[in-house]
């Protein structure tokens, strides 16, 4: 196990970033402990821009970063010899064999070459992709490609890899492969991942921690278990029947007036959040028996990251 | 009871050494200069890099033949050893035009860049790791023929007189190749730099070098212009520094002072390699 250096991997306090007067990055702080950290928001949230200088490639307008220990807007190439890093375009030098393609960027890594082509055999096996090792990048289809970037990024043997949207373009399958490989990863080499993705549900599957982020701001940022799990509401499925039309709206406006927030889900169901999950139940039963209303399914609201975006934009309007 | 056991070695911790910067700039300078040349590539990326050596080799192996065949009288026609370099040019002009220009513009389009400065490497330790690969096959177009003609006359008895004067010619002729190398390198690559297409690149640089060298050529024989406009030449301009390193002067910069050729020279690497930085400033790597 390797989880042992800086038990904060990354640090940043006040981290801005200015491009005239728009600010991708607003006075950042953020913790971020081992394991698999989800750097999560919707395009144009900032994520790139907080992965670009947390490897050293952009300075920071204000606000410090430490990343492994390491200052990346004065250590950089010191950094980034001890970072992997899996960029999210999916073009690659379509001629070349993988085996080269992983052995190269372990050279330029720092690895002598005998250990980088050893090197990037072993990580080519891990990944799945042993006995294609030796084909051009050219012919290897989209999951493939995906696999070889996370080969490249570990090969080296990095403390920390940076992924920007590792399963781009894969399919549900081999997306549950890449997740799968990245969990194994982390856990059995003890590789710290900080996987960016606008894909909220693979973060809740894989993740550790959540950075969060939405214009630049800090939304959420901590360990996922404490971020998401069963909040303070119920989630109600009213079966339609013929003698109570109407029952489920009667059930939403009775539990407004109550006072509680009631947002529909999908068709027959709604989900009713209020300040405590018993007397949500308490006031669920009285609406639902008033009204008649037929009740198909009644359970525990979890929160989702979803719902960090939501109270967030809540918040500041 | 054996000793034979089976080890799983597997993908496992790497605690040695590690290269650094220098390490990494090394390896992309190899890596550029095995992939200009085609080298560990199919045939066909081979095929252009032989016909331009080819056309290098040719003038300096036949001056060298005659040299070794005919004795004396391959000495009387044997050309001074600063006029070697003239020779190369075409091939150097399709080097620079058709080979160079895969140094930069491919690691744009593939993705390569963004990967590499992900490494230890920055920005200017990359152009670097690129320069250094581009001059240095460039090198070997310009500056190898005439040290192989050098080397080969002395062979035969017939190169300088005496170790200091052999040692003064072969420092001549390495830092005028030298020079000769980065400047048209350094106009490659700056037009490059500019596009993300090798062929457009192609076309940049025939016109830049080319174009410009004989545009600059008519004007000054043709509407009998002064001598210094020939300093606008880039590609005639820099084989003028072997020429004033040997003590001699080409026909079309007769009337130029040795300073203002160096001044030229100066700009013709200055400035492109300006346009470089400037270009990969305001390039994003992730």
């Amino acid at each position: 196990m390797r989880h042992d250096a800086p038990v904060s991997v990354i640090s940043t306090a006040g981290l801005t970033m200015q491009f005239g007067s728009h600010r991708a990055l607003d006075a950042l702080d953020v913790e971020v402990p081992n394991g698999i950290t989800g750097l999560v928001g919707a395009n144009g949230a900032g994520k790139t821009t907080l992965m670009s200088i947390l490897l050293g490639l952009r300075r920071a307008t204000s606000g410090t970063a430490t990343v492994l220990g390491l200052d990346p807007a004065t250590q950089g190439a010191e950094l980034r010899a001890l970072v992997g890093y899996g960029p999210e375009r999916n073009v690659l030098p379509e001629d070349m064999p993988a085996s080269d393609f992983v052995k190269h960027l372990a050279e330029v890594r720092g690895l002598p070459t005998d250990e980088a082509r050893s090197r990037a055999s072993d990580a080519l096996w891990l990944v799945g992709l042993g006995e294609e090792r030796f084909r051009a990048l050219g012919s290897m289809s989209t999951g493939q490609r995906q696999r070889v970037k996370l080969a490249q990024a570990i090969a080296a043997d990095p403390r920390l890899i940076f992924l920007d949207e590792p399963t781009d373009g894969l399919d549900p399958v081999q997306r549950d492969e890449m997740l799968a490989l990245i969990r194994q990863i982390s856990a059995e080499y003890s590789i710290d991942v900080v996987l960016s993705s606008h894909l909220l549900e693979e973060v809740e599957r894989i993740c550790d921690n959540v950075v969060a982020l939405d214009a630049g701001s800090l939304v959420a940022s901590g360990p996922l278990a404490q971020l998401v799990g069963d909040d303070e509401g119920i989630v109600l499925e009213i079966v339609e029947v013929p003698d109570r039309p109407g029952a489920l709206d009667e059930v939403s406006s009775s539990l407004t007036g109550a006072g509680f927030v009631v947002r529909p889900l999908a068709v027959g169901t709604i989900e009713v959040i209020g300040p405590d999950v018993d007397v949500v139940a308490d006031g669920v039963r009285d609406a639902v028996a008033a009204s008649g209303a037929r009740l198909g399914k009644i359970v525990r609201r979890r929160r989702r990251l979803e719902d960090l975006f939501h109270i967030a934009a809540e918040m500041s309007s | 009871m054996s000793d034979a056991q089976i080890l799983d070695r597997g993908y496992r911790r790497y605690d040695g050494e590690r290269s650094g910067v220098r390490g990494a700039v090394r390896s992309v300078a190899w890596h550029t200069t095995r992939s200009i040349l085609g080298l560990g590539r199919k045939g066909r990326h081979k095929v252009f890099p032989i016909i331009v050596a080819v056309i290098a080799f040719v003038p300096a192996t036949v001056f060298l033949a005659v040299t070794v065949l005919f004795g004396e009288f391959g000495d009387e026609v044997r050309p001074e050893y600063w006029e070697f370099f003239g020779f190369s040019v075409m091939a150097a002009l399709l080097f620079t035009a058709f080979v160079a220009p895969e140094a930069i513009v491919r690691d744009r389009r593939d993705g390569m860049f963004s990967l590499y400065l992900s490494t230890p490497l920055t920005k200017p330790t990359y152009l670097l790791a690129k320069a250094m690969a581009t001059v240095g096959t460039l090198w070997l177009i310009i500056g190898l023929p005439v040290v192989m003609a050098f080397i080969g006359y002395t062979v035969q008895s017939q190169g300088p007189d005496g170790f200091p004067a052999w040692l003064g010619v072969a420092a001549r002729l390495l830092a005028s190749g030298f020079l000769i190398s980065a400047i048209y390198s350094a106009v490659s690559l700056a037009a490059s730099s500019i596009t993300d297409r090798r062929a457009f690149a192609s076309v940049a640089v025939i016109m830049l070098m080319f174009g410009l060298s004989i545009a600059v050529n008519l004007i000054v024989e043709e509407g009998r212009m002064s001598d210094w406009l020939s300093l606008l030449d880039p590609l005639g301009t820099p084989l003028e520094i072997p020429a004033r390193m040997f003590g001699g002067e080409s026909e079309e910069y007769a009337g130029v002072a040795t300073w203002a050729v160096a001044l030229a020279n100066a700009a013709w690497l200055l400035v492109p390699s300006a346009v470089i930085a400037m270009r990969y400033r305001n390039l994003e790597a992730v």
